[in-house]
């Protein structure tokens, strides 16, 4: 099923045109499996087994991308000269100049690491671990729905490019989640654990799913969305937040890791995604938060769903500073749009599979853990919310008005935590927002978590990401 | 695109593989090319050629699914005994009465359009010239996507239902920008005749350029709204997953619960999902082989029910309303073809009835999990926002933040155009939404986007 390195430099060689100025060929095989049970019995059982060739070509100024699922030395020559040909077409109607950014060649096999395969566990043992998790919160007539999921994900690419690249990448993940929903009169209410949509991922095999303890973490589901039932309305008005590391990760997601991708900020992605306020000439000298805000883009991690080794431009993953000390200093980018900025690629290009063209995407991008301790930051707060988890979530086209929903919320009275609070809504303005952070955790509230749904591009691809986040405070924000 | 033949020997061979006591499986092949532009330069042009296959088997009422985009009979053959290792580890549906057996009909319906099918990216790319180059004098940049796609769907099942049908879909989006304003404009069709990229980008420049340098602001509160189809479009997807879907129903979270006959909306609103109308997006069928026909959600502002597959049709004792668009999905049903009723109004009478309001274009990031008991929504509003005065257009508004219950709304609906628009998902080729422009009585607005300081 896999091309030989030689058919993937046959049909680089095929692609004869004296303006073609780079070429490159991807190929992906894209294994996953889920599993869902609910209220007690199996819900959902799916394997799906994806196979793409995709081909990307950049004629003079113009780019051509050409994709198939027929993986045949047949349809890579095909697709190839159906690359060449868009390229031409994408000649009439372009008027700019591609520059791209220089880049070494790289030949080089890299995997994830995980202790255990997920494809070496029985479906049956899976089916077991979740209903021996979702089963303690059953029981209670309010509790209308328990759910569990388990999801194992592989993605085998391999990159060769005109540059001399040749590039093997497997990735191998696990995510997994428990939920609790409960319904009384017109309430309806869910409670998660970690995350919601299925859980939280990592590039790691069934050890992830065992530290995740879901049996354990049950009853405290439960429970939550009982009380959430009869919990008073989270108040509006202003309030000093602590947002909690799973709702601030995807904070940073939203409001730093989108508008620092260079192509919104260029504008190649508004007529769908947006743009984002954070622009060119605002690089260097634009306060984007406070001091104590530091987030960088880290595709280096092990064990993270936004960790590889070489992007889809064949750029080495890299470690860089977004916003350094509250300052705005550098995108997401990728080869042909660094040098709009007078820089090189930083290694951000991925596609969702090689039926995609490869476009800027977050890897980790994660706020870099404080000093303060979570228990100092409540007991430093004289009148507060506390909030975590995320429920909805909504942002302008620049990036700049957000509003987000919680699952569960807790008022901060005189230092303490005190009770619980429902359908938490905050919201603010972005650079406003994360100004007025005056604490952020330390290292034991740290946590990176895995986003494997972040939409982007036409036709939508969806990307693995993932953000580190610790709990941290921010002052005067409205709730709604 | 698969021919018919083609698809039938592969659903032929997979169900012949699945070795289950019912089996059935979808086969669905796309061609598409997709121009993507912005800054007035065609920057990403894509050429998809792409095919994949699902096979559902059931075992002792248990089911399984698996699907794979290799067709060769050593992959089907794995992937058959996925499906049933899946089946084996689930548990029986319940009160299932089997996969679909009755060989209705199909309706009708034109879906497939040959000049459609062969629109080539240089075509495409030579429009877009044209139309950049009338930016150029209009002093308007342009940003969108311009798509034209061929796509062959083809179903069957060990009961001996088999369907076929292909379809062409044609859909662009412009985006007119100038001086910090910006006007948007939409069409999709099975037609790419119908979708005129030129008028499109007018369209686009008239609203980038209408009441240009006169801004105003609003403070958050409730205020009369005129919403565009593409506006209705975002919402009514929301509605469709929180509340219409069979999953939704049978979970509890939806607010058509407990309310099936009840009116919940106002006497002007219905609802349906309608793959049938010839002048939407029509298909004939579902992925389960069933006839697609007319299914309203609310009807003159009662509550007729959910969209359901024939598992979660049997589970709650209701009928299958032919709205399975993946095998096995866990949606349960979907409406993929939301059509919205329209009144006799026009544009300019809805507008002219407004003493002060807000006409909004179209919603950016729509998220409608607040409270699904209300649909209770939140969004903002983007490429033309406006403020209106004594029935008049007075002014440009910046993108501005809601929050608003669409239950509450749609019982505050005063109202509708008799024109109609398609606007396209991008969560699936097989429809989108047709609604009316409508006016919408105190449409709770929150917020606005500040620039940075």
């Amino acid at each position: 099923m896999k091309p030989t390195r030689a058919q993937f430099e046959h049909a680089l060689k095929s692609l004869r045109n004296p303006a073609l100025r780079y070429a490159d060929i991807r190929w992906t095989a894209t294994h996953q499996q889920h599993v869902r049970v609910r209220n007690g019995e199996v819900d959902a059982l799916t394997s799906t087994v994806d196979r793409a060739i995709g081909v990307r070509v950049l004629v003079g100024n113009g780019w051509g991308f050409a994709a198939t699922s027929h993986v045949s030395e047949e349809a890579i020559q095909q697709t190839a000269q159906r690359a060449l040909e868009v390229a031409a077409a994408s000649h009439i109607a372009s008027s700019g100049s591609v520059v791209l950014s220089d880049i070494e060649p790289h030949v080089a096999t890299w995997a994830s690491a995980f202790e255990i395969d997920p494809w070496s566990i029985a479906l049956e043992k899976k089916i077991e671990h979740l209903l021996a998790a979702t089963e303690p919160m059953r029981g209670d007539r309010r509790v209308h729905q328990v759910s569990g999921d388990l999801s194992c994900y592989r993605q085998e690419k391999v990159f060769a490019s005109t540059v001399g690249s040749y590039i093997e990448q497997t990735t191998t993940e696990m995510g997994g989640g428990i939920e609790a929903a409960a319904l009384e009169g017109g309430e309806f209410q869910r409670r998660t654990y970690p995350n919601p949509f299925g859980g939280d991922y990592q590039a790691a095999g069934w050890e992830f799913i065992e530290r995740l303890d879901l049996p354990k973490k049950a009853p405290l589901i439960r429970d939550e969305a009982i009380a959430l039932l009869s919990a008073p309305k989270a108040p509006a008005g202003r309030f000093d937040l602590i947002v909690g590391s799973s709702q601030l990760a995807l904070q940073v997601h939203e409001s730093c890791g989108h508008p620092t991708e260079l192509d919104r900020a260029m504008g190649l992605e508004i007529s769908l995604a947006g743009g984002s306020f954070m622009q060119p000439e605002m690089l260097g000298h634009f306060r984007y938060g406070s001091e104590l805000v530091d987030i960088v883009a880290d595709a280096t991690i092990p064990g993270s769903i936004g960790s590889f080794a070489y992007d889809d431009d064949g750029v080495p993953a890299q470690r860089f500073h977004l916003i350094d000390k509250g300052m705005f200093v550098d995108y997401l980018t990728g080869r042909d749009t660094a040098p709009a900025i007078g820089r090189k690629s930083n290694g951000t290009v991925r596609a969702e599979s090689a039926a995609r063209i490869p476009i800027i995407r977050m890897t980790n991008i994660n706020l870099e853990p404080g000093t303060t301790p979570l228990e100092e930051m409540i007991a430093d707060t004289k009148h507060g919310i506390y909030v975590e988890t995320n429920k909805s979530w909504s942002i302008d086209d620049l990036r700049l008005n957000f509003q987000f929903g919680c699952e569960v919320a807790y008022e901060i009275e005189n230092g303490k935590l005190g009770r619980l609070l429902r359908n938490p809504v905050y919201t603010g303005i972005t650079p406003e927002f994360w100004r007025s952070c005056d604490a952020v955790g330390d290292r034991a509230s740290w946590q990176i978590w895995g986003l494997p749904n972040c939409g982007k591009g036409d036709p939508l691809q969806t990307m693995r990401v993932a953000h580190g986040a610790p709990a941290a405070r921010f002052r005067n924000v409205e709730m709604a | 695109m698969f021919s018919e033949s083609e698809s039938q020997a592969i659903l032929a061979r997979a169900l012949e593989a699945a070795n289950a006591d019912e089996s059935d499986a979808a086969l669905i092949s796309i061609d598409q090319n997709i121009s993507r532009f912005a800054n007035s330069n065609l920057h990403q042009n894509m050429s998809e050629i792409s095919a994949g296959l699902t096979l559902r088997v059931i075992v002792n009422g248990s089911m399984g699914v698996a699907s794979t985009s290799s067709f060769d009979s050593e992959e089907i053959a794995r992937t058959a005994e996925l499906a049933r290792e899946a089946a084996k580890h689930s548990d029986p549906l319940q009160n299932f009465s089997g996969l679909y057996k009755d060989h209705e009909p199909l309706p009708q319906l034109a879906t497939f359009d040959q000049q459609t099918a062969s629109m080539s990216p240089a075509e495409k790319a030579h429009d877009l010239k044209v139309m950049f180059e009338r930016g150029r004098e209009a002093g308007v940049q342009f940003a969108g996507a311009y798509l034209s796609a061929s796509t062959s769907v083809a179903t069957a099942n060990s009961h001996g239902v088999n369907r076929y049908a292909q379809l062409t879909f044609s859909d662009a989006t412009v985006i007119a920008l100038r001086d910090g304003s910006s006007g948007y404009a939409t069409r999709c069709a099975r037609r790419a005749r119908e979708v005129d990229i030129l008028s499109l980008g007018e369209e686009a420049t008239q609203k980038a350029t209408l009441a240009l340098g006169h801004n105003e602001e609003l403070e958050p509160g409730a205020f009369d709204v005129i919403l565009e189809p593409p506006a209705l479009a975002e919402v009514f997807e929301w509605l469709n997953m929180i509340a219409f879907t069979g999953q939704a129903y049978e979970d509890g979270s939806s607010f058509l619960v407990d309310n099936i006959g009840r009116q919940l909306a106002g006497g002007n609103i219905t609802i349906a999902d309608d793959a049938t109308d010839p002048d939407f997006l029509p298909f004939p069928f579902d992925l389960e082989g069933l006839p697609k026909r007319r299914v309203p959600m609310i009807e003159n502002g009662i509550v007729r029910g959910p969209v359901l597959d024939k598992a979660w049709a049997d589970r709650l004792s209701m009928q299958p309303t032919a709205n399975a668009w993946h095998l096995g999905s866990p949606e349960h049903g979907s409406a993929f073809h939301i059509d919205v009723a329209g009144a006799d109004a026009t544009r300019e009478e809805l507008i002219a009835s407004t003493k002060l309001g807000i006409w909004v274009t179209r919603f950016n990031y729509v998220n409608g999990l607040l409270e699904p008991k209300t649909a209770l929504m939140t969004g903002t509003t983007r490429d033309g926002t406006f403020l209106i005065r004594d029935g008049e257009v007075v002014a440009r508004l910046p993108n501005l933040r809601w929050t608003q219950s669409l239950v509450e709304a749609l019982g505050q609906v005063e109202g509708l155009t008799k024109e109609r628009r398609r606007v396209a998902t991008w969560f699936n080729m097989f429809g989108g939404t047709i609604a009316p422009t409508v006016k919408v009585r105190g449409w709770n607005f929150t917020g606005k986007q500040t620039e940075h300081t």
